[in-house]
């Protein structure tokens, strides 16, 4: 063999090194990704329609005060909030991202936890019964996140019911049900009347679910149609299936004991939606500790009618949010290993409504308008991966998008194949990296 | 007479001639032409979810929900994503509830033929096929584990159940 031949042998055995799948010693087939920042992503969906000039520019003061640095708000009707359980407001953990866009498509609910969530903006009307047609975050990740991962490590809480459910996985013929995300709607599943429904379930006998396999085999075997499939929600394994059982079952008796009275630090009286389903993530983040998990809050949506309990319901997703980070940094294999990503689905109009509270404030929609484009966004990390106590973007140079989340999580799990990034329009928020 | 023993005399000739014909004819050996559809081959239709806990309940309850009772149930199927999971913990808990509509273990032991047709009757909307009635006969019959509670479990929690 001459020098080029050994050169030429040489470069393409390494090259075929770096881009080759091989057989880890399970057996299973690894094709390597890029590489990990952290092993955990949160992104919570701070959303119900939040604007900037109650948020980061705080015109009433500061009303989110565990999440930013200022003067906290003396405006009257303000209910008591906890105080932070972090030290020091959370920008001064992460990149602030002052004005982001949620640049295209109508400032809706679900168009805009659609765009969040698939990372494309949306333009046509949603069928809300229908699931997105784009993938969404958490099929990007069970699909391509090597080595491949169960549903166990892919939860989408939502806030409410309604179209939200949808958001676990798309339409799209090449992802689907079955790299769906475990969907779990807390609050919904322990309202008075639907928990009965669920809270009391018969508990067969290891030797009577044998019989039960058997039966139900057999009945199975002759009929050769499945419900199974898109219609029928996500796929998962039967023992997986079974924690998630178990999991709840733990919950129910946990609420039948008063355990999940004043949730999350905040008394019962005060707390709202958003309060119990943060506390829920937490009960998922302790019990399976995620690698990918969003969450989603509503409540400030009272602003349609209620200006003021709209500025109340901000403060209690910003004491929330701050907990659920404590509660990170708290749970072991999760501390110092998880980026929390944050942002508003949109924000509201300038002009308010009809509608006064009775401190004569206006209450406000979000139609459309610019300012309902204007929104900010929080990415949190440990010090090596997130650049620490950072702001990015102004009014006159915004910096970000919505569609910009999916791929930033998609970098920071290392799931961002060619083929992910192929889909997807947006960029990954590198300028959160350290 | 003469004239018609002739006749008869010729008739049974020719009949003769006949059956040494047909003593020819090839015979096949087979079984009659059977039906081999599986039972339940028309059920096509993929019950919403609606459909599918309405029809659980009245199933084990015998009288349809009220609407609250459905809007909970139905809420209850929608707070999660695993829908096999939830609709388990959705029939598990109206099975564990006195209102279900059971036999005994021992009435289904002491008629397990008109057991296991209303069984059927009452889930599949379809008497069973010889097939299917053997086999549970002779599960019921030879295992003492099995119950009317876990018939009706199966049936509920079984592929076919989900289509009308």
């Amino acid at each position: 063999m001459n020098r080029r031949n050994f050169l030429k042998r040489g470069s393409l055995l390494a090259a075929s090194g770096l881009v080759m799948p091989y057989i880890l010693p399970s057996g299973r087939l690894f094709a390597k990704t890029m590489s990990r920042k952290v092993n955990h992503v949160v992104f919570c969906l701070f959303a119900g329609g939040i604007r900037n000039i109650e948020s980061v520019h705080q015109n009433e003061g500061n009303l989110m005060p565990a999440l930013l640095r200022g003067q906290g708000s003396t405006m009257p009707g303000l209910q008591p909030v906890p105080r932070s359980p972090r030290p020091r407001p959370l920008q001064e953990e992460g990149t602030l991202f002052k004005e982001m866009r949620y640049a295209q498509g109508p400032t809706g609910h679900f168009n805009g936890h659609t765009v969040a969530i698939t990372g494309q903006y949306t333009n046509t009307g949603l069928n809300l019964q229908e699931n997105p047609q784009s993938p969404t975050v958490f099929e990007y990740y069970l699909k391509h996140n090597s080595p491949s991962q169960t549903a166990l490590n892919a939860w989408w809480i939502s806030n409410a019911l309604g179209p939200y459910p949808a958001l676990n996985y798309s339409k799209h013929p090449s992802y689907g049900a079955q790299y769906g995300a475990n969907h779990l709607a807390p609050t919904q599943l322990f309202a008075p009347g639907v928990y009965p429904a669920i809270s009391n379930p018969k508990q067969f006998q290891f030797h009577e679910e044998e019989a039960i396999g058997k039966v139900r085999n057999f009945l199975n075997d002759n009929f050769s149609k499945q419900a199974a499939g898109n219609g029928a929600g996500i796929v998962q394994s039967a023992a997986d299936r079974q924690k998630i059982s178990d999991f709840t079952q733990s919950l129910i008796a946990k609420a039948a004991s008063g355990g999940l009275n004043d949730p999350i630090g905040m008394p019962s009286r005060l707390a709202n939606n958003d309060v119990y389903t943060i506390t829920f993530a937490e009960e998922v983040i302790s019990e399976f500790k995620p690698e990918l998990l969003a969450v989603n809050m509503t409540d400030v949506d009272v602003c349609h009618q209620n200006y003021t309990q709209y500025c109340n319901n901000l403060r209690k997703a910003d004491y929330a949010v701050a907990h659920l980070w404590s509660h990170i940094q708290s749970t072991p294999g999760m501390a110092n290993d998880t980026v929390m990503v944050i942002i508003p689905e949109h924000g509201r109009n300038l002009e308010g409504n009809s509608i006064a509270d009775a401190y004569g404030r206006f209450a406000i929609d979000h139609t459309s308008d610019p300012t309902s484009r204007e929104i900010f966004g929080m990415i949190l990390g440990p010090p090596g991966v997130i650049a620490q106590n950072k702001t990015v973007g102004t009014a006159a140079n915004p910096v970000g998008e919505t569609i910009d989340m999916v791929p930033t999580i998609a970098n920071l799990l290392g799931f961002d194949a060619p083929e992910v990034k192929s889909i997807l329009p947006g960029r990954a928020l590198t300028e959160a990296f350290a | 007479m003469k004239r018609l023993a002739i006749v008869l005399l010729l008739a049974a000739a020719f009949l003769s001639g006949c059956q040494e014909e047909t003593a020819e004819t090839i015979y096949l050996y087979e079984v009659n032409p059977v039906d081999i559809r599986e039972e339940g081959a028309d059920k096509n239709s993929l019950k919403t979810d609606l459909e599918f806990i309405s029809l659980a309940y009245s199933d084990l309850y015998g009288s349809t929900p009220t609407d609250q009772e459905l809007i909970n149930l139905v809420t209850a199927y929608n707070t999660m994503g695993d829908k096999e999971l939830v609709a388990d913990i959705v029939i598990r808990n109206l099975l564990n509830n006195e209102r279900a509509d059971v036999p005994t273990a021992q009435a289904m032991r002491a008629d397990v033929s008109t057991f296991i047709s209303e069984t059927y009757k009452r889930f599949y909307v379809r008497e069973p096929s010889e097939y299917e009635r053997w086999f549970m006969e002779d599960l019921i019959t030879n295992d003492p584990n099995v119950t009317p509670e876990i018939i009706y479990y199966a049936f509920l929690t079984s592929n076919e159940y989900r289509f009308f």
